[in-house]
């Protein structure tokens, strides 16, 4: 398992290292470069060679790389002009909060879609089932911002229980200070995701109730609740692990349609803006984050894959 | 469905007789299975009866409902399936009127249950010794500790070398015939009266099937408990069984003391099953025969049935066959059948097809269209994922020598992992050797260019186990039949279309099968297809990889009688592998036994199965159930112990003498094949060469 964690480790590690130099080569294929994108149209040439300068952006490419590279390891992603602020700062203000919101819409929604799909799996073309598939293809199908609206007309308008807002506040402190505020766009998210995994999980149950295995542990005359839950489950799951694993960017990038809407301050509000003012610190740094990101999700779903399931691990062990 | 319930005789009813009261009754039980497109009525009005300690064998092809009948009484029929009447009484009580939880407990601690496939019967994320001991915890709420304890004592019991070591593992860590042994044990914690066993051995290899039947015939006797053995080969069951019944389409056709259905069957299906068997012809007199081979399918039992459901299919059948409900007769031999087999009415009297002139013997002097010699195949075994390392390597052919002449049929034997289907793949050029040489009428193929290589291929042509999976799914059979044509770039459209008709008569379908799909075709008219397409660009030699492995009895005997005829109307050579020793024997002129990489006998087909001269060819023979139930001959003998060792450090010298009974210390060197025509590779050859009049045949020397 050791051997194991540490080559995956290794392989991450140079995909890593192939990351920041596309983002490099990214920041460098500029129009015009980095000063003409920083000062605008109106900088003189003097402007932008003392900009350059500066940066150290006359220096030959590798120096670059390396100096990169070195600012990256301490933390520093850039400077943006158009914030006036560092990169790593905006992006420290609005990570925790984003992380938030997605970490609380997707353990709803797992545990809201595990339920479900082996439901449906155990009731396989039966009423649960036909009903359950119709709803979440109906979630499925409908577009996020009419969803999250629906839910704002619905239990902020016709029926006023819950802040139509998400929490205004600045700290992550503050904004978990008002729970009520998270719950609409929380739920929001999770519709779209437990329709998803619901339906992974259920066609992940199909196959694994149809497995001999399932049979011998019928021939047991064990009860049908114990075949689910003691033998078909745990296998029944792989699948999920990896949708997590897919999942991780998204913790980091956030969700722009739910942020708006709810006018949370976010990872995908942030995104959004310094695209269109063309901020390309902020972009570059947002696109190296949620490249590690990742990198890290499909790592955490090898080695969650090895810990769920013995023959991944002791082959790997053992080779 | 006209099935005459409340006049059907039934001599086993409760205190009906002295005899001790039957273990388990089924009484005209019918199951259905609902499918999309209709509902599949597998088992009609089936009454069976097990005794305490005894063993039925319930034999019969795909399709006849053997494996429903014990999916039936063990309630685990696939999802559609119900019985829908009859009773199942088990020790008296009718498991159809008891309530769920009650039929549950029966099920998990009086019944046990063994499956077919080992390598997927058991749960691959939970350890051993949880599996074994779960129907304790659950059924008798034994603690973890004592449920441990309990679970190593049996694994025990089943053979299970280590056992302690074993409860923590996880089912992959295990060979297929330790995994049958857990399940065995799984199936035996609960000291069950009833064991049923659902084709415990067909996954398996003979050597190792015969220490499982073994196992189940001693824990039977140690259990004192009853076993149902569910197998389509009557040859397992006819060293097993005490009493047999035969199923077809869904219902019991005879049953029997075994020794008495295999002496005197008394079912026209029994009787032409038994003929379709290959080991039927190939006694000292009857080599070379063809094989009786039961003409059409079973019937489709999604459909209303009338009369005896054999008939069709059957040579004796009268237009009152088609038309009466036959039942079962009474008494020990019961059977259902309007014409039985008499004395005088035994199908060798009345075998309508001679034996064929044989044209035995193919020349010996005619040059070999292969040779194969000194060949290798190492596999390079690496580990680790994104940085690989050899780590060794697999040798999967080592050092392989034979030759086959036009018009023979050269059998290549062994159990699986022994490296034969490799050699048939280097045979096509599906492969290329590590060394050696592969000389295909007269030309080394190594030595040719890619043009002339794609040449040779018209030459040799593969045919596989499963044509299904050998044939493109979206292709439909012309064009499946006219693609070598067209690789090959022989003749025009039309031409092509004339020699895709001109195989499908060869190989016996009709003609309009041309605008049909793979899926809509049973396995045996697949293998035709799968030879019509080897057949396609006139080679003289095929190799057949298992071309029978998949069929029923009466199916596999059509496909071998077509392969011999078209053998001997087109001279063809075949290089036919298999595990089945019977069939191989049957087809082959010479047999090559191979064993992890090496051909340790080869000879003539008679000779090497009736006088074998390698320990290991005789463990062979010997682990292969006859259907004789009474052998006449004391066989010798050999058993096998152990596991087949690794292909990736294979031992060294003689790659048997880790298993062999009679190894010394000289079999760490390596034995040469030596011989004239009945040639060896050990230093301890079981039966001297038999002196043969005239010059060396067919040999290598």
């Amino acid at each position: 398992m050791a051997r194991y964690l540490i080559v995956r480790l290794g392989q991450a590690l140079v995909i890593v290292v192939l990351v920041t130099i596309i983002t490099f080569v990214i920041l460098h294929l500029l129009p015009g470069g980095a000063a003409r994108a920083t000062l605008g149209k109106e900088a003189t040439l003097e402007q932008l060679a003392a900009f350059d300068h500066e940066m150290g952006y006359d220096r030959p490419w590798i120096q670059q790389y390396v100096m990169y590279v070195q600012r990256l390891l301490h933390g520093d992603l850039g400077y943006s002009f158009q914030l006036n602020q560092s990169v790593t700062e905006a992006i420290g203000q609005r990570l925790p909060k984003t992380m938030v919101l997605s970490l609380l819409s997707t353990l709803l929604a797992i545990v809201v879609a595990i339920p479900l799909g082996v439901v449906q799996a155990t009731r396989r073309n039966r009423w649960p089932d036909y009903t359950i598939t119709s709803l979440s293809l109906l979630a499925y199908a409908t577009p996020i911002f009419f969803l999250g609206l629906m839910m704002i007309i619905l239990f902020s308008q016709v029926w006023p229980i819950l802040p139509p807002e998400a929490p205004q506040g600045f700290t992550l402190g503050e904004v978990l200070a008002d729970p009520a505020g998270l719950v609409l766009p929380t739920v929001t998210l999770a519709v779209v995701t437990v329709a998803v995994y619901s339906r992974y999980v259920r066609s992940s149950m199909v196959d694994n109730l149809n497995e001999n295995y399932v049979r011998t542990a019928r021939s047991k005359g064990l009860s049908e609740r114990r075949v689910v839950v003691q033998h078909t489950l745990r296998n029944g799951l792989f699948p999920v692990i990896t949708l997590l694993g897919m999942y991780l960017p998204a913790l980091f990038s956030g969700a722009l349609v739910v942020e708006s809407l709810f006018n949370f301050p976010g990872m995908g509000q942030l995104f959004w803006q310094a695209a269109l003012k063309r901020d390309f610190p902020i972009l570059l740094g947002v696109t190296l984050i949620i490249s590690v990101a990742t990198v890290l999700g499909a790592l955490l779903a090898d080695v969650l894959y090895a810990a769920a399931d013995p023959r991944v691990r002791l082959r790997r062990s053992a080779s | 469905m006209s099935a005459p319930i409340d006049t059907a005789p039934y001599d086993g009813a409760p205190g009906d007789s002295g005899e001790s009261r039957p273990l388990l009754q089924l009484r005209h039980l019918s199951t259905n299975i609902a499918l999309r497109r209709g509902t599949v009525h597998a088992l009609d009005d089936v009454n069976l009866e097990v005794r305490p300690g005894e063993t039925l064998g319930i034999v019969g092809e795909s399709g006849s409902g053997k494996t429903m009948t014990a999916l039936s009484v063990m309630g685990l029929l696939p999802s559609g399936g119900s019985v829908v009447g009859g009773q199942i009484l088990f020790e008296g009580r009718d498991l159809r009127s008891l309530p769920p939880d009650e039929v549950r407990r029966i099920r998990g601690v009086r019944m046990g249950m063994v499956f077919q496939d080992p390598l997927t019967s058991l749960n691959p994320t939970m350890r051993i010794g949880t599996q074994v001991a779960e129907p304790l915890r659950v059924h008798e709420g034994v603690g973890k500790a004592e449920a441990r304890a309990r679970a190593i004592e049996i694994l025990r019991r089943v053979g299970m070398p280590r056992a302690d070591k074993i409860v923590d593992d996880y089912p992959h860590q295990l060979s297929g015939g330790m995994r049958q042994r857990v399940v065995i044990a799984m199936a035996l914690i609960c000291s069950p009266r009833l064991l049923i066993a659902d084709e415990p051995t067909t996954a398996l290899d003979v050597t190792t099937q015969r220490q499982i039947l073994e196992l189940i015939d001693d824990l039977r006797e140690e259990f004192g408990m009853a076993v149902i053995l569910v197998t389509h080969d009557l040859g397992v069951i006819a060293g097993r069984a005490d009493r047999v019944a035969v199923m077809y389409a869904g219902r019991v056709v005879e049953t029997a003391p075994t020794a008495r259905l295999f002496r005197a069957p008394r079912h026209r299906y029994t009787e032409a099953l038994m003929e379709s068997l290959p080991e039927s012809v190939t006694g000292e007199t009857g080599a070379g025969k063809r094989l009786y081979s039961i003409p059409g399918l079973p019937p489709d039992l999604s459909r209303p049935l009338n009369g005896c459901r054999f008939a069709p299919r059957c040579r004796f059948a009268t237009p009152e066959c088609r038309t009466t409900e036959v039942t079962l007769s009474t008494g020990e031999h019961r059977y259902a059948c309007l014409h039985p087999v008499t004395a005088t009415t035994t199908a060798t009297a009345v075998r309508t097809v001679p034996a064929p002139p044989s044209t035995e013997a193919p020349e010996a002097a005619t040059e070999a269209i292969l040779s194969v010699r000194d060949l290798v195949k190492d596999y390079g075994a690496t580990t680790g994922g994104l940085l690989r390392r050899a780590s060794g390597q697999v040798s999967a052919v080592a050092g392989v020598s034979f030759e086959v002449h036009p018009g023979e049929t050269f059998g290549l034997v062994g159990e699986s992992g022994c490296g034969k289907s490799t050699v048939g793949r280097l045979v096509v050029g599906l492969e290329k050797p590590t060394a050696g040489q592969i000389v295909l009428d007269g030309t080394d193929i190594a030595t040719l260019n890619r043009r002339e290589r794609r040449r040779t291929h018209r030459q040799v042509q593969l045919m596989f186990q499963d044509s299904y999976a050998a044939m493109n799914p979206r292709m439909r059979v012309d064009a499946i039949l006219a693609e070598p044509l067209e690789i090959q770039q022989v003749g025009d459209t039309s031409a092509r279309r004339a020699r895709i008709t001109e195989l499908l008569d060869q190989v016996g379908l009709s003609r309009r099968v041309l605008e049909r799909y793979p899926h809509e075709f049973s396995g045996g008219q697949l293998q035709r297809l799968g030879l019509a397409r080897a057949l396609a660009l006139q080679p003289r030699l095929i190799v057949g990889d298992e071309p029978v492995s998949a069929l029923d009895v009466s199916i596999q005997a059509q496909v071998l009688n077509l392969m011999r005829d078209l053998q001997r109307e087109l001279g063809l050579a075949y290089v036919f592998i298999s595990h089945d020793l019977s069939v191989v024997d049957y087809m082959s002129d010479r047999i090559g036994v191979m064993y992890l990489g090496k051909l340790v006998e080869v000879g003539p087909a008679h000779d090497v199965v009736r006088a074998a001269r390698h320990p290991y060819t005789q463990a062979l023979i010997d682990a292969v159930p006859s259907v004789d139930p009474e052998p006449a001959a004391p066989r010798e003998n050999i058993t096998i112990r152990g596991e087949l060792p690794s292909a990736l450090n294979p031992p060294t010298g003689c790659r048997f003498r880790t298993r062999c009974p009679i190894a010394e210390q000289i079999c760490e060197t390596e034995p040469p094949l030596a011989g004239d025509r009945h040639q060896v590779a050990c230093h301890f050859p079981l039966r001297p060469e038999p002196r043969t009049a005239g010059a060396p045949t067919g040999g290598i020397g």
